[in-house]
């Protein structure tokens, strides 16, 4: 299996650098097409999207992308994510992410 | 809350005993479950808080690394060495079990690369461009481990939010339900006892 990244093309060169083959430059209006590509394809193990691009996604695609079991996606930026802290937050009735 | 559907009979009641019985021992089991799944929860924490500390960190090395390479070398000749890259890092994904979820479990080959594993030649580009893939090589071997125990972390939250609705469900809302109901059909057939031990006493007088 291998790793995929899909975002802007600044995004997504420094993954190809580092032996990523499979980079999908996209702007956001052909983003969402693009991950549901990727989530088809049998050899993506993992994915990787930047924090922002993973927001602008439809909540429907982030479930899917929440609850597929394969590939692993994983969100990468400067920010940490508040996704996962409220999720948290809701489960355990505490802020422990902080 | 009684629950109208029940008849007041006696094998009503002994059904009812059994389904909140079930019910209770359902409840401690789930209780213990949530517990144990919080306890694996704080476990993955404070790895999960390192590893996206540190992701975050090494994505904004990475981006310092590869914005110098590409204003050095220009963006075609970041493209272009990418482009000569052969290895590409593998990846064997796996499941393991964690208390009933099934968790990834990843394990990765060649992500680093030493300089002529890379493809581009050394003389044709600079020392930027290899920094800059030292930096997304270290980036993605981070991107790695935090997939997994993200994903974990989030499987995690999901099944322990699950529970949590099961039990307070059964805590407050089926055992107190059927406890009432039972309290309910005990009480009608004690009254119906006692009607029927006044008809007697009235028959033996007659």
């Amino acid at each position: 299996m291998e790793l995929a990244a899909v975002g802007r093309d600044e995004f997504v060169q420094g993954f190809k650098l580092a032996g990523v083959r499979k980079t999908f430059s996209v702007d956001r209006d052909a983003l969402e097409a693009q991950v549901a590509k990727v989530l088809d394809d049998a050899n993506v193990g993992i994915l990787i999207l930047s924090v922002d691009d993973m927001k602008a996604l439809s909540n429907t695609m982030r479930r899917r992308l929440e609850t597929t079991p394969r590939p692993v996606v994983i969100a990468v930026g400067k920010r940490e994510e508040e996704d996962l802290r409220e999720k948290i937050k809701r489960a355990i009735g505490v802020d422990l992410y902080k | 809350m009684v629950l109208v559907q029940y008849k007041p009979t006696r094998s009503v009641l002994l059904q009812l005993r059994r389904t909140r019985r079930t019910a209770e021992r359902g409840h401690r089991l789930l209780k213990l479950k949530q517990d144990a799944l919080i306890v694996e929860f704080f476990r993955v924490l404070e790895r999960a808080k390192a590893v996206r500390s540190n992701l975050v960190e090494k994505y904004r090395v990475a981006e310092a690394r590869i914005a110098i390479a590409r204003a050095i070398e220009g963006s075609i000749g970041v493209k272009s060495a990418a482009l000569a890259l052969t290895e590409t890092p593998t990846l064997e994904l796996k499941t393991k079990n964690v208390m009933g979820i099934l968790v990834p479990k990843i394990n990765a080959k060649s992500v680093r690369k030493t300089i002529d594993q890379r493809g581009y030649g050394i003389i044709g580009t600079s020392p930027r461009i290899d920094e800059a893939a030292e930096a997304y090589e270290n980036l993605v071997e981070d991107v790695i481990t935090a997939a997994e125990i993200e994903t974990t972390m989030r499987r995690l939250i999901e099944e322990i939010e699950k529970v949590k609705r099961r039990v307070n469900a059964l805590e407050y809302r089926v055992i107190p339900e059927l406890k009432a109901t039972e309290a309910f059909i005990r009480q009608r057939l004690e009254e119906l006892e006692r009607d029927n031990f006044m008809r007697l006493k009235r028959f033996k007088s007659t």
